[in-house]
C-alpha cells in the first residue's frame, strides 16, 4: 500500500483577469520508508505542490485533485478539520529559508516546546513543563546540537542558517512524522553544511523508517540521497522512476537535458567545451504554452505536442511525452 | 541594554540642546528687547534692567548669552509670564500634568480601540468586516477635530446630558494639587467624598479624550491592519501552520507580537500629532492644560510663555518617544543586544 497517493493534483491561481493553472494534473506516490526527490527548475511548482499537500497555501490558490490517499485513507472524503488533524499529525515540513521560517521574536526553546504534542507527555500537569523541557533537549540532541542550553535560550537571528535548519528539523521531528517534506532544505547554505543536513536526513530515514520527500532544483546533488525521483517542469509532470532509471536512462527530453547539463554525467566531454542546455528559459505563469509546456524548448517537439501527452508507464518508470526516448536505448 | 539606554540619553541631551537653541533664538526674533523677552520683566526699573543684563550676560558675545540662558533653565528659572507676571515654571507645573493626563488617556483609548480593530480587519482580510472597519477608519480620519468636539458637546452634553462639557472636575469638589495629575490627587486627598470626585473627574475626561483619540485611533487601525497582513503572509506563520497549531494559537503566540513590533514605533511618532490635536481640544472643552495656555499666550503676545511652553511641550513629547523606544526594545529581541557586522 502506498503511503501517499496523489492523482492529478491541480493548483489554480484565480485572479480577476484570468485563471492560471500553476500546477497541472501532477501525480505523486510514495511508499513507506522511501526517499523521493522532486526535481524541477525554480518556478516549476515544486514548492506549491508541497505546500498544497500539507495544506498551508493561501486562500487565493485553489487546489483540486482526483485522488488524495494517505495510508489508505481517502482524505478528499474527510472534512477540512479532520484532514488537517491527520496531515499535521503524520506529515511535517521544513522550509527553504530556515531563518525566515522561525518566529524572530520567540526563543528557540519555546518554538520547539509548542511543537510537542501534549498527548506524548505523561503525568500530571505540574510534571508536564519539566517533561516538555526534557523532550526539547532530546530533540536537539537528535539533530546533533550539543549546546542545548545556549540554543534553547537564543533567538533565530543569533544562530547560523545550518543550526536554524537543524532546529526546523527538530521541530518537524517533534510530532514524530511518518513523512517529512523537505523543501530545498539546503538552499543558500555552504556545501559542508549541506552535507551535514543531508546526512542527518538520511540517518533519520534509515533509523526511524521515515519517508522523505526531498525537493530540489539540483538533480545531480540529490541523486546520492534518493531512491526515486519525480521530475516536474513548469507545473507539469515530466517523469518519475527510480534514481538509476532517471539518471541513466531518462525517457523524457527534458530529463535528458537536465542530466546532460550536469558536469558529472559529461566526464567524457572535452575541456572548455559548452555543456548541453535547452534554448530559452522556463515560461512565466502569465504566458504558459498550451499542451506540453516544454514544447517551445523541446528538441523533439512535433505537431502532436500542442496536446498534453498522457502518462505512459514502463515497469514503474512513468513518462509524460508523445515522443519519449524509449526507442533510442 | 546599558549602552542602549546611554545612547537614548545621549540623543535626549543633544535634542534638548538644539531645542534650547531654537527657543533662545526666539528671544531675538520676537519684537522687543531680548533680555525682556527672556526674563519677562516688563515694568523693571533702570537698576533692575542693569541687573538682568548682568545676569543674562547681555554685554558679552552671543555664546555667553546662550550659556547664561541654559544656566537659568537648569536652575528652573524660565522667566516671568508677561501677562500675569508670575513665574512661568509654576504655571507650567500646574498646567502640564493636565495635558499629560488628557493625552495619555487619549493615547490609551486610541491604542486599545485602534490596534485590536486593525488586527480584526487583517484577520478578516477582504471580507465584509474588513471593509466596514476600513471605511469607518477613513471616515473618522477625515473629520476635523474642532468640528467633532463641538458636535460631541452638542450631542452628548446638551442633547443627551450624559457627560459634562467643560473643565476637569466639577467646582464643588476641592482637591489639593499634589502631583498635578487629578486622578492621583483625588486618591491622595483625604476628602470624605473622594469617590464621587473620582467619578466626576472620570465623566469629565471621557468626552475630550475620545475626541482627541479618534484621529490617532483610525491611524492605528490602518497601521495595525497593514502590519498584521504582512506578518500573516510571512513564512514563519506558514511554518507554524504546518506545525499543527490552531488559528488562535498562531495569532496569540506568534502573529500578535510580531505585528505589535511594527506598530509600536509609529505610536511614538503619532504622539506629537496627538498632542497637537489635544491643544485644539483643550480650547474647545476649556481643559486647563498647557495647550490652551499656549494658544492664549500667543494671542496675548506673551513671548516668555511661548518660548518656555514650546520647550517644555517638546521635551515631554521627546520623553514619550524614548519610552516607546524602550517598549520596542523590550518586545523585539533584534533591537536589543549588540549587532555585529550589520
Amino acid at each position: 500500500m502506498n503511503l501517499l497517493d496523489i492523482r492529478n493534483l491541480s493548483i489554480e491561481l484565480k485572479t480577476k483577469n484570468q485563471n492560471i493553472l500553476a500546477v497541472d494534473r501532477v501525480s505523486l506516490s510514495m511508499k513507506e520508508g522511501e526517499v523521493r526527490g522532486l526535481v524541477g527548475e525554480s518556478g516549476s511548482g515544486k514548492s506549491l505542490l508541497a505546500q498544497a499537500i500539507i495544506g498551508v497555501l493561501d486562500d487565493k490558490w485553489h487546489v483540486h485533485a482526483d485522488r488524495f490517499h494517505w495510508r489508505g485513507i481517502d482524505l478528499l472524503r474527510l472534512d477540512i478539520e479532520e484532514r488537517k488533524s491527520i496531515l499535521c499529525r503524520d506529515i511535517a515540513m521544513i522550509f527553504q529559508e530556515p531563518m525566515a521560517s522561525l518566529d524572530p521574536t520567540t526563543t528557540i526553546g519555546e518554538q520547539l516546546a509548542e511543537a510537542i504534542d501534549s498527548k506524548q507527555l505523561s503525568g500530571f500537569f505540574w510534571q508536564k513543563q519539566q517533561q516538555r523541557k526534557e523532550a526539547v533537549i532530546r530533540l536537539l540532541h537528535k539533530v546533533g546540537i550539543k549546546k542545548h542550553i545556549q540554543c534553547i535560550r537564543s533567538y533565530p537571528h543569533q544562530l547560523t542558517e545550518a543550526i536554524c535548519q537543524r532546529v526546523m528539523i527538530a521541530i518537524a521531528l517533534a510530532s514524530r512524522p511518518v513523512l517529512l517534506i523537505a523543501d530545498e532544505p539546503t538552499a543558500a547554505m555552504e556545501s559542508t553544511n549541506q552535507g551535514q543536513i543531508f546526512r542527518l536526513l538520511a540517518s533519520l530515514n534509515q533509523l526511524k523508517n521515515m519517508s522523505i520527500l526531498l525537493i530540489s532544483h539540483d538533480l545531480e546533488n540529490i541523486t546520492h540521497w534518493t531512491n526515486t525521483i519525480t521530475v516536474m517542469y513548469s507545473g507539469q509532470f515530466v517523469e518519475a522512476g527510480t534514481t538509476e532509471q532517471i539518471f541513466n536512462k531518462p525517457l523524457h527530453p527534458y530529463t535528458r537535458a537536465l542530466v546532460d547539463s550536469s558536469p558529472k554525467a559529461n566526464l567524457q566531454l572535452p575541456s572548455k567545451s559548452r555543456l548541453m542546455t535547452l534554448p530559452g528559459s522556463i515560461p512565466i505563469l502569465q504566458h504558459l504554452p498550451i499542451g506540453c509546456r516544454l514544447g517551445p524548448r523541446c528538441p523533439r517537439a512535433q505537431r502532436a505536442c500542442v496536446e498534453a501527452p498522457k502518462v505512459q508507464n514502463y515497469h514503474g518508470h512513468k513518462v509524460s511525452c508523445h515522443f519519449s526516448l524509449k526507442d533510442t536505448y | 541594554m546599558f549602552i542602549f539606554t546611554l545612547r537614548r540619553l545621549n540623543l535626549f541631551i543633544f535634542t534638548m540642546l538644539v531645542l534650547t537653541l531654537i527657543s533662545f533664538s526666539l528671544s531675538y526674533l520676537f519684537p522687543g528687547d531680548p533680555v525682556i523677552n527672556l526674563s519677562g520683566q516688563l515694568n523693571s526699573s533702570e537698576e533692575q534692567l542693569a541687573l538682568l543684563n548682568e545676569n543674562y550676560h547681555m554685554q558679552d558675545n552671543i555664546l555667553w548669552q546662550y550659556w547664561a540662558y541654559i544656566e537659568h533653565i537648569i536652575q528652573g528659572d524660565l522667566g516671568l509670564s508677561m501677562s500675569s507676571q508670575s513665574p512661568v515654571l509654576n504655571e507650567i507645573m500646574i498646567l502640564l500634568p493636565a495635558t499629560i493626563e488628557l493625552s495619555l488617556v487619549a493615547l490609551l483609548i486610541a491604542m486599545f480601540i485602534g490596534i485590536p480593530l486593525g488586527f480584526i480587519a487583517a484577520i478578516k482580510h477582504n471580507k465584509t468586516s474588513d471593509n466596514i472597519i476600513l471605511s469607518v477608519a477613513m471616515f473618522g480620519y477625515s473629520i476635523p477635530v474642532f468640528w467633532l468636539g463641538l458636535l460631541a458637546i452638542l450631542f452628548f452634553s446638551i442633547g443627551l446630558g450624559w457627560l459634562p462639557s467643560a473643565g476637569r472636575i466639577s467646582l464643588l469638589f476641592e482637591i489639593d494639587i499634589i502631583t498635578g495629575v487629578l486622578f492621583f490627587d483625588i486618591l491622595l486627598s483625604d476628602s470624605p467624598d473622594k469617590w464621587q470626585a473620582f467619578q466626576d473627574a472620570t465623566t469629565h475626561i471621557i468626552l475630550p479624550a475620545c475626541v482627541v483619540a479618534l484621529a490617532p485611533a483610525t491611524i492605528f487601525i490602518r497601521l495595525a491592519r497593514a502590519s498584521m497582513i504582512e506578518v500573516l503572509e510571512t513564512s514563519y506563520i506558514k511554518a507554524v501552520k504546518a506545525k499543527g497549531l490552531s488559528f488562535k494559537q498562531i495569532i496569540f503566540r506568534h502573529a500578535l507580537r510580531n505585528a505589535l513590533i511594527k506598530i509600536i514605533r509609529h505610536v511614538g511618532l503619532q504622539f506629537a500629532n496627538l498632542v497637537t490635536i489635544a491643544m485644539v481640544t483643550e480650547v474647545i472643552f476649556s481643559w486647563p492644560g498647557i495647550g490652551r495656555w499656549l494658544i492664549e499666550s500667543i494671542y496675548q503676545r506673551d513671548y516668555t510663555a511661548i518660548q518656555s511652553g514650546l520647550l517644555v511641550l517638546s521635551c515631554f513629547i521627546f520623553i514619550v518617544h524614548i519610552l516607546t523606544d524602550f517598549i520596542y526594545a523590550a518586545l523585539n529581541p533584534l533591537a536589543r543586544g549588540n549587532k555585529h557586522g550589520s
